[in-house]
C-alpha cells in the first residue's frame, strides 16, 4: 500500500495544461536509470488527469499498475498516485488535507502561477512519507483499526477470566472438602478426648 | 450468555439437618415453635407447591411459545417468491398470538395468588422475595418471547415488499426506459443487504445485494443489463450524472465506515458488560472460598484445643495413675508378705 506521488496543479478551466504547483515523489523503488522517466510520467499523467477532472469532482483513474486519484476544488486540483491496494477514501481524505494546506500556506497566489514552480514544498513531501500507511490518512480508517485491536484484547480478556472462573470453581470445591475434613477431625478429636476421663 | 447457576440444594439440606440437630439440643425453646410452624406447612405446603407448579407450567409454555417463533423466524427468512408458505407463516402466528395471550392471563393469575399470598399475613421476607422474584423473572421471559414475535412479524412485512418490488421489476422490464430508471433509482435494499456490511468501494453498491436463490440471480442479471443501458442513453445527457453517483459511493462509503465503527462500539460495550456480569459471579464465588475457610480454621482451631486438653488430661493423670499402681503393687507386696 504505496504512494507513489502527490501532486498540486492548478487546473486551468481552458484548454491550457494545468499548471504544476508543487510535487512530491517517491521514486526510490525504482532502478536509479528509471527514476527520471517515472518522473516525467507521472507529470505528464498528473496534467491530462488534472486537465480531465471538472472543478468541484473528485476522480479515480486506473492507469497501468496505478490508481491516479484527482480532486479538484475551486481551480485547485489535488493529483495522487496510488497502488491498488490504498483505500479510495483514504486517498480523497489525504488530498482534501493536502489542498487544505496547500490554501493555509500559499493562500491565493497560485491563481497568478503561469508555469510550472520548480520549489518543493517540504510539507508534501513529509505527507508523502507519512501517509504511506492509510490509516494516518483516514482517521475513520484509524479508528475502525484500533478497535479491532481492542476487540481482539478483550476477548482474550474474557477467555482469561473463565480461565479464572474455572479456577476458582476448584478452589471452591477444595475449600469446602478442607472444612468438611475439619470438621470429621473436630468431631475425632471430641469423641477421643470424652472417653478417657475415668482414667 | 447462559449464567452459570449452581444447584446447592444438596448443600442446603445437609445444612438444614445440621440446624435441625443443633435446634434438638435446646428442645424447649423451640418446640413451641415447631408445632405451629409444622402445621402451617402442612397448609401451605399445597398452595406453595401449587404457585410452583403453576411457574413451572408457565414457563414450559414460555419456552415452546420462544421455539415456535424461532421456527417462524426460520420460515419468513427462506420463503422464496416460488415456494409461498404464507399459510403456514399465518397459521404459526395466529397460534404464537394466541399463545401469547394465554400466557397473559396465566401470568396476571400468578400474580394475583402471589398478592393473596403476601396479605394471608406476614409471611417470612424470603417467601415473598422468592414469589417475586419468580414472577418477575416470568414476565421479563415473557417480553422477551414477545418481543421476538414482533421482529420477526417485521421481517416478513420486509420480505413481502421486496417480493412485490421484485415482481414489478419482472412484470415492468419491458415498460419503457424511464420505468427501468425509476425501479433502479428507488433503492431496494432487500432486508438480507441491510444486515450484512456491505463492501466499500463499489461504484454499483446499492444494486448488487448477495444472492440467495435462482430468482434473485436472474433478476440480478436482467439489473445489470439495465445499468449497462443507462449510460449510454444518459450519455448524451450532461455528464454530471455519471460522476454523481460517483460522488455518492464516496460520501455512501464514508457513511458505511461510520456505521461499521458504532456497531464495532455498541459490540464493544456489550462486550464489558459481558466481563462485568463475569467478574462479580465470580466475586462471589471468591467469598464463598473465604467462608470455607474461616470455617475450617475454627474447626482446626477447636480439634487442636481439644488435643491439647487431652495431651494435659493424660500427663496430669499419669501422676495419679502411678500413685494408684504403686498403691497397688503396695498391696500385692502386702499380699506376698501374708503369703510368704
Amino acid at each position: 500500500m504505496k504512494i507513489t506521488a502527490l501532486l498540486v496543479l492548478k487546473a486551468a478551466p481552458e484548454t491550457t495544461d494545468p499548471v504544476i504547483l508543487a510535487n512530491a515523489s517517491d521514486v526510490s523503488h525504482f532502478g536509479y536509470f528509471q527514476r527520471s522517466s517515472v518522473k516525467e510520467f507521472v507529470v505528464f499523467v498528473g496534467r491530462t488527469v488534472a486537465s480531465r477532472t471538472p472543478p468541484s469532482q473528485r476522480q479515480s483513474v486506473q492507469h497501468e499498475e496505478y490508481k491516479v486519484h484527482a480532486y479538484n476544488r475551486n481551480g485547485l486540483c489535488a493529483v495522487g498516485f496510488m497502488d491498488d491496494h490504498y483505500p479510495v477514501r483514504s486517498a480523497f481524505s489525504l488530498l482534501n488535507q493536502v489542498i487544505d494546506e496547500y490554501h493555509k500556506s500559499f493562500g491565493e497566489t497560485w491563481r497568478s502561477a503561469k508555469e510550472d514552480s520548480a520549489q518543493p514544498w517540504p510539507y508534501l513531501a513529509d505527507a508523502l512519507t507519512k501517509f504511506q500507511d492509510p490509516a494516518e490518512a483516514d482517521k475513520l480508517l484509524k479508528i475502525q483499526r484500533e478497535l479491532d485491536e481492542t476487540k481482539i484484547i478483550l476477548h482474550k480478556t474474557i477467555d482469561s477470566v473463565l480461565a479464572r472462573g474455572e479456577k476458582l470453581d476448584s478452589l471452591v470445591e477444595k475449600s469446602s472438602d478442607l472444612s468438611m475434613a475439619s470438621q470429621m477431625f473436630y468431631k475425632q478429636a471430641k469423641k477421643t478426648n470424652s472417653c478417657c476421663t475415668i482414667l | 450468555m447462559g449464567s452459570a447457576f449452581r444447584d446447592r440444594t444438596a448443600e442446603f439440606r445437609s445444612l438444614s439437618q445440621t440446624l435441625k440437630k443443633i435446634g434438638a439440643a435446646i428442645p424447649s425453646v423451640h418446640q413451641a415453635e415447631s408445632d405451629p410452624t409444622s402445621s402451617k406447612r402442612s397448609s401451605p405446603g399445597s398452595s406453595r407447591s401449587e404457585f410452583n407448579k403453576k411457574a413451572s407450567q408457565i414457563g414450559l409454555r414460555i419456552h415452546e411459545t420462544s421455539q415456535k417463533t424461532a421456527r417462524l423466524a426460520k420460515l419468513a427468512k427462506e420463503s422464496s417468491i416460488f415456494n409461498d408458505r404464507t399459510l403456514e407463516i399465518q397459521e404459526l402466528t395466529v397460534l404464537i398470538r394466541n399463545d401469547i395471550t394465554g400466557l397473559n392471563m396465566a401470568l396476571s393469575d400468578l400474580q394475583t395468588l402471589q398478592n393473596m399470598e403476601i396479605a394471608d399475613g406476614s409471611y417470612s421476607h424470603d417467601k415473598v422475595g422468592h414469589y417475586t422474584a419468580v414472577c418477575d423473572d416470568l414476565k421479563t421471559r415473557l417480553m422477551g418471547a414477545t418481543k421476538q414475535f414482533q421482529d420477526v412479524l417485521t421481517a416478513r412485512s420486509e420480505n413481502m415488499k421486496a417480493h412485490e418490488n421484485r415482481k414489478q421489476l419482472f412484470s415492468a422490464k419491458n415498460a419503457a426506459v424511464d420505468n427501468q430508471n425509476n425501479a433502479k433509482a428507488v433503492p431496494e435494499p432487500p432486508p438480507w443487504s441491510s444486515s450484512s456490511v456491505p463492501s466499500g468501494n463499489l461504484q454499483q453498491q446499492p444494486l448488487l445485494p448477495p444472492v440467495n436463490s435462482g430468482a434473485s440471480s436472474g433478476s440480478q442479471l436482467r439489473r445489470r443489463s439495465a445499468i449497462e443501458n443507462a449510460p449510454s442513453q444518459q450519455m448524451e445527457m450532461s455528464m454530471l450524472q455519471q460522476t454523481v453517483p460517483r460522488q455518492e459511493s464516496y460520501s455512501q462509503n464514508r457513511a458505511v465506515a461510520l456505521h461499521s465503527v458504532e456497531s464495532t462500539i455498541t459490540e464493544l460495550s456489550g462486550i464489558f458488560t459481558h466481563l462485568a456480569t463475569m467478574v462479580t459471579q465470580q466475586g462471589e464465588l471468591a467469598i464463598r472460598i473465604d467462608d470455607n475457610m474461616d470455617e475450617s480454621l475454627v474447626n482446626v482451631e477447636g480439634a487442636r484445643s481439644a488435643l491439647l486438653q487431652h495431651l494435659t488430661r493424660i500427663s496430669s493423670n499419669r501422676w495419679l495413675m502411678i500413685k494408684i499402681f504403686a498403691v497397688i503393687i503396695l498391696f500385692l507386696i502386702v499380699f506376698l508378705f501374708f503369703v510368704a
